[in-house]
């Protein structure tokens, strides 16, 4: 007997691309630290790992972090209280 | 050795001086400090596993205790329990981000903060976490912790599980960090917010008030070390703890996994509103070197009610599965998590938000992730992978009213909470257990029968359920509950499509899960002479729950009709229903026709396989009776020859 239901669509995350200052920013160069890599192989988004939420550029193919930034105390997730302001 | 890019010494290469210099101990005195607050942890679990009054709590063991360092070194959660492996897995954010929003500078000696919000501390609002900081010489220097399960902390379902709750002010009290105790009293605005918004206060207070003690317990003995061993010390303990299990899963990481890109996919049938949408959870690991990524992009958005999971929820799965399936040396804590980086994005069926994602039937998401861990790592494991358990809890809620006029209540006591585990290389799967992700303890059925009107008929395993292999798995559960009293349930079988216990390295698939309700005028329990039959024409008479069954046999069919389990969102019931449950058979491991023809042999004997099932799945004849002379059961040589060979 068919069954009539749809897939509920996928949500994703987006790796941001980084541009050459940014990569120099976080002490990274390029023909030093990664030989033969291009900059399109950096990307930037968030990780949950020990300590919480982090904002990182990563090295894809090594999966390296050239920079791990502390993030949002609660990374992406809004609170139903987002925004209240008792100022 | 390089952590997250940073080059690092393992601990077994420092020298003595490095070690006394980084952990302000020797080496003997940070393994015995390691190992007391592992101690501390337990004696808080049994204070209040020995005191606790609510059935949640006193029978299931539903609570977890952990010790987290203080701000300054980031919260680091050194020392968990061996209890519930999803509360544990969470305590580590709930204590930074609770502690955080309430305010470092605000707390003092003799505080307790009370906290539930799942989007800030992930499980469910059930679940609170309660804090103490520990102070010595005016300073924190750690964090006790219980996160224990309230049995109802209010919202439209009394005792709460229920899939069908549509938000967040269906599922229950938000609690944001809030004071419970200062100065070692209790804060009763407090407790008035609680108990006015709760039911069952009458045993809520006095489970509150044993876990106050156990953290009182907590934080004696922590001082006790402070005092003897030094502040300092105790902290490089807590440091070193974490270490230990970063440097144990980086080398685990490095050695045990191939470099590349691993890929699974997992699935819930359905939310609670209606059965036209499906969910799907996705899962992409990349692994190089002693970094590994899970990235959850493309899981579905989240469900329309409260079957989502929040992102602490997954962050514990993917860290557990890591644990189980490729570091068992050191114990579990925040450390484990160092090389572990986590993906997701927000508003999937694994990273609910507020208010309309509504969470509370977190483990049916979350344990999924688990699996696709399991799932999408077979192939690099090859005879270490692991399959799939039971993987759902098909969790029955019911409530009622006594003959007295007084309001009962049971809570994951009568369903499908316990079942199978996968075979392993070890050997075959345990048949009644709780879920990877759990590690708690069976409700006694004396407990039960005493608490409320009901009558646990049958707990037995069910034939031909597990998943066939050289080493098989568990066999499903099969429950059967008669209900006394006029009463409404809520019941949740949420992976009845696919069975969750899949097999690996060549092992079958166990069966799928599947429960009915069979009304007293179907089958009159209590004027037949024993318990409802288990034999395939009994169902007929049933009413499905949710399965995957043959819409006019009403039994399991893999390609039968699947019976939504919210076509009717709450069963309302008269005296002498009974519900039948049968969870998910284990996944097999390894291949069925390599499993010593003896070992099926004893499987026929005791009544895990059928005669047809060890021809069919083993090429294994057995000849006899099983049930009237089991002893009497021999295998023929000669067929089970040429079985074997037809099949090989």
């Amino acid at each position: 007997m068919a069954q009539k239901y749809q897939i509920v669509p996928g949500l994703s995350v987006e790796r941001e691309p980084v541009t050459e200052p940014e990569l120099q920013a976080a002490g990274v160069n390029l023909a030093r630290d990664f030989p033969g890599a291009s900059l399109s192989e950096f990307r930037r988004y968030p990780v949950l790992s020990e300590g919480g939420w982090f904002m990182v550029i990563k090295h894809q193919p090594t999966l390296k972090s050239v920079s791990r930034v502390k993030w949002r105390l609660l990374g992406p997730v809004p609170l139903a209280t987002e925004g209240l302001s008792l100022d | 050795m390089a952590i997250n890019g940073e080059t690092h010494t393992p601990l077994r290469d420092l020298t003595e001086a490095q070690f006394q210099e980084l952990y302000a101990s020797d080496r003997f005195t940070a393994a015995v400090l390691s190992s007391r607050m592992r101690y501390i942890v337990k004696h808080m679990c049994t204070g209040l596993l020995n005191n606790a009054f609510s059935l949640i709590l006193r029978d299931w063991y539903d609570f977890a205790a952990t010790i987290s360092g203080p701000p300054e070194l980031d919260y680091p959660m050194s020392t968990v329990s061996d209890s519930l492996v999803l509360f544990i897995g969470t305590m580590a954010e709930a204590v930074r981000n609770s502690v955080t929003e309430f305010g470092v500078d605000e707390l003092r000696p003799g505080d307790v903060i009370a906290v539930n919000d799942p989007y800030r501390t992930g499980n469910h609002v059930n679940d609170v976490c309660f804090i103490r900081p520990v102070f010595h010489d005016g300073r924190i220097i750690a964090f006790v912790t219980i996160r224990a399960h309230q049995l109802d902390m209010g919202g439209i379902v009394p005792a709460g599980f229920s899939g069908s709750k549509k938000n967040v002010y269906e599922t229950g009290l938000s609690i944001p960090p809030m004071l419970l105790y200062r100065d070692d009293k209790p804060v009763k605005s407090t407790f008035n917010l609680i108990f006015d918004n709760a039911r069952f206060c009458a045993l809520l207070l006095p489970d509150i008030k044993s876990l106050y003690q156990s953290l009182l317990l907590g934080e004696r003995l922590l001082l006790e070390s402070v005092n003897r061993y030094g502040a300092d010390a105790l902290l490089g303990a807590i440091r070193y703890s974490c270490d230990v299990s970063a440097d144990a899963m980086s080398e685990a990481l490095r050695t045990k996994i191939p470099d590349g890109i691993y890929e699974a996919e997992e699935s819930v049938d359905a939310d609670g509103i209606d059965a036209s949408r499906e969910y799907r959870i996705k899962l992409r690991i990349a692994k190089h070197g002693e970094n590994i990524e899970c990235d959850l992009s493309g899981t579905s958005a989240q469900a329309r009610s409260s079957i989502n999971c929040g992102v602490l929820d997954v962050k514990t799965a993917i860290g557990v599965a890591l644990k189980m399936l490729i570091e068992q040396e050191t114990p579990y804590s925040s450390g484990s998590y160092r090389n572990i980086d986590v993906v997701i994005p927000p508003g999937t069926i694994c990273s609910a938000v507020p208010p309309d994602g509504a969470i509370f039937l977190y483990w049916e998401s979350s344990i999924p992730v688990l699996s696709a861990v399991y799932r999408a790592l077979e192939k690099a494991l090859g005879p270490d992978a692991v399959g799939g358990d039971y993987g759902s809890l098909m969790i029955h809620n019911a409530n009622g009213v006594s003959e007295a006029g007084v309001p009962w209540v049971t809570a994951a006591q009568c369903g499908g909470e316990h079942g199978p585990w996968s075979g392993t290389k070890a050997g075959d799967g345990d048949s009644y257990t709780v879920f990877y992700l759990a590690n708690n303890i069976d409700p006694a059925t004396e407990a039960i029968e005493s608490d409320i009107p009901a009558v646990v008929l049958r707990k037995e395993y069910a034939l031909d359920t597990a998943g066939p292999g050289r080493h098989r798995g568990g066999a499903a559960v099969l429950k059967d509950t008669l209900w006394l009293r006029d009463a409404e349930h809520w019941t949740m079988p949420l992976h009845a499509k696919v069975s969750c216990g899949f097999g690996v390295y060549g092992g079958g698939d166990g069966t799928a899960q599947a429960n009915w309700v069979f009304p007293p005028e179907t089958y009159k329990v209590v004027a037949a002479t024993g318990a409802l039959p288990t034999d395939r024409s009994i169902y007929r008479e049933s009413i499905p729950v949710g399965g995957m069954l043959d819409p006019e046999t009403k039994t399991l069919d893999p390609k039968g009709e699947y019976f939504y389990f919210a076509s009717t969102p709450t069963w309302r019931t008269t005296p002498n229903t009974m519900f039948r449950y049968q969870t998910a058979g284990g996944g097999g491991w390894g291949k069925p026709m390599e499993r010593d023809p003896e070992r099926v042999l004893r499987d026929v004997r005791d009544e895990y396989v059928s005669i047809e099932g060890a021809r069919r799945d083993y090429g294994v004849a057995v000849v006899g009776d099983p049930v009237n002379d089991p002893e009497g059961l021999r295998i023929d040589q000669e067929a089970t020859r040429r079985l074997r060979g037809a099949g090989g």
